[in-house]
């Protein structure tokens, strides 16, 4: 089965069609000209596209297309409650909802919120608990802003879910999002002074959790690359052994085999391109206890973002922000695009 | 009927409208009316801070201010160039 790769960019969404193989690719866009393209998704549940749509001058929102990118409704009526005394600045990551709930769709913004709809996008409810958290006053914004970029859902149970906020950490629910528990236990806040483990505060630069084994989390972190066996419980830091660097912002799985992960380190904090002048690519097959590169490019000094990478069942796809799509299939990268704009997400759904 | 005309962005997402023709009596109702109010105006009903708003050639800042017949609104997205 081919694959169907959905690109944001800091100027509209593209389309990628690769073969059976994935060695043959091709482009099309830009789709929402005019639009920067945070992230946008195909929903497995009935084909349609979102994507969180953000203009400088107009706002943010999510277009939602029923017919692969041809026609888009806009998602009205999108904000927070007058008494949050917060405003919506902008959108970050759709994910659709359990397969049990169809029509469901959780939505991640800036400032720190999360929306849930469960008409397919066409109303929105901001979730109190996340809006209201005891916490709140301890998170800080970072580079990208105060936002809700990770939503990560349960594979077998609809009331649990996690979502992973910059800078405030990662946060679960058991009652489907009617209250949050910090889970940030054992995880660093190294750009603190003092207190370097709080409940919470910390850097989550993406996370995700394993498809096919319950329980099983990954993150990049700020100040590491973590998994968690015990849903979020409690971590273990992963970045010692192979990984040129505890810093990044990508993370993919491998949905067969819960013992496999690719991250794509970046410098340092202060200097945010790919590691030794080359895009190096790092998986491993053991559950982070060792990390082996596997070069994409070189010489190149790109990035790639915390939506920049995603994964099916037979390869991982990374976008940089130099406008370059990559397909790595069995240890072997072929380029699938290049000169796009600033790639902000990858997506990659099965091609129909 | 006021006339409203509309820069590229907001006149596609108006369904490839560049000019409407709205029948209000202030210039708040007739951007709520607009089927692009949602990205004029933020969820408080204010206009976002990069749009500007031009009532028969002056900028306008009350959402009060009263429209004839003949006025002519034009949105105007800010200059806002460099970064991006």
């Amino acid at each position: 089965m081919g694959v169907l790769l959905l690109i944001g960019t800091r100027k509209g969404l593209f389309l990628i069609r690769g073969d059976d193989e994935r060695r043959s690719f091709e482009v099309e866009g830009p789709l929402l000209p005019g639009w920067s393209i945070n992230h946008a998704v195909l929903d497995p549940r009935d084909g349609a596209i979102y994507a969180c749509a953000n203009s400088w001058v107009y706002g943010g929102t999510v277009q939602r297309s029923g017919d692969l990118g041809k026609t888009w409704d806009r998602s009205e009526g999108l904000g927070l409650p007058e008494e949050s005394e917060l405003k919506l600045a902008s959108t970050w990551h759709l994910e659709p909802g359990h397969a049990s709930e169809p029509g469901t769709l959780w939505l991640g913004g800036e400032p720190g919120v999360l929306f849930r709809s469960d008409d397919s996008g066409a109303s929105w409810q901001a979730n109190e608990g996340v809006l209201e958290h005891a916490t709140r006053d301890k998170w800080n914004p970072g580079a990208g802003g105060l936002i809700t970029h990770s939503i990560a859902l349960d594979a077998d149970d609809p009331k649990r879910l996690w979502i992973g906020i910059s800078a405030a950490g990662v946060f679960r629910t058991e009652d489907a999002g009617a209250s949050w528990e910090p889970a940030n236990q054992g995880t660093e806040a190294c750009f603190f002074p003092e207190n370097r483990y709080p409940e919470v505060g910390q850097c989550v630069h993406k996370l995700l959790a394993h498809p096919g084994r319950p329980g099983r989390l990954w993150q990049q972190n700020h100040c590491g690359v973590y998994r968690s066996d015990d849903s979020g419980a409690s971590w273990e830091r992963l970045d010692g052994n192979g990984l040129p660097s505890a810093f990044g912002f990508a993370l993919a799985l491998d949905p067969s085999d819960p013992d496999r992960a690719f991250v794509i380190p970046e410098e340092s904090p202060e200097n945010r391109v790919t590691c030794d002048g080359r895009i190096g690519i790092y998986g491993t097959s053991d559950a982070g206890a060792g990390w082996q590169l596997i070069v994409a490019e070189e010489p190149a000094w790109a990035a790639v973002l915390r939506e920049g990478m995603s994964f099916d069942d037979e390869a991982v796809y990374a976008g940089t922000q130099s406008g370059h799509v990559y397909a790595l299939r069995h240890d072997e990268v072929v380029e699938a695009a290049r000169h796009l704009p600033p790639i902000l997400s990858v997506e990659a759904a099965a091609l129909q | 009927m006021a006339i409203v005309l509309l820069p590229g962005l907001l006149a596609t997402e108006a369904g490839g409208q560049k000019r409407l023709e709205l029948d209000a009596a202030t210039l708040g109702e007739v951007l709520r009316a607009l089927p692009v109010a949602d990205l004029v105006l933020d969820e408080r009903g204010e206009v976002r801070s990069l749009v500007r708003i031009y009532l028969d050639g002056e900028r306008a800042r009350d959402l009060t201010a009263p429209v004839g017949e003949k006025s002519r609104i034009r949105i105007v997205a800010a200059i806002a160039g460099g970064a991006l």
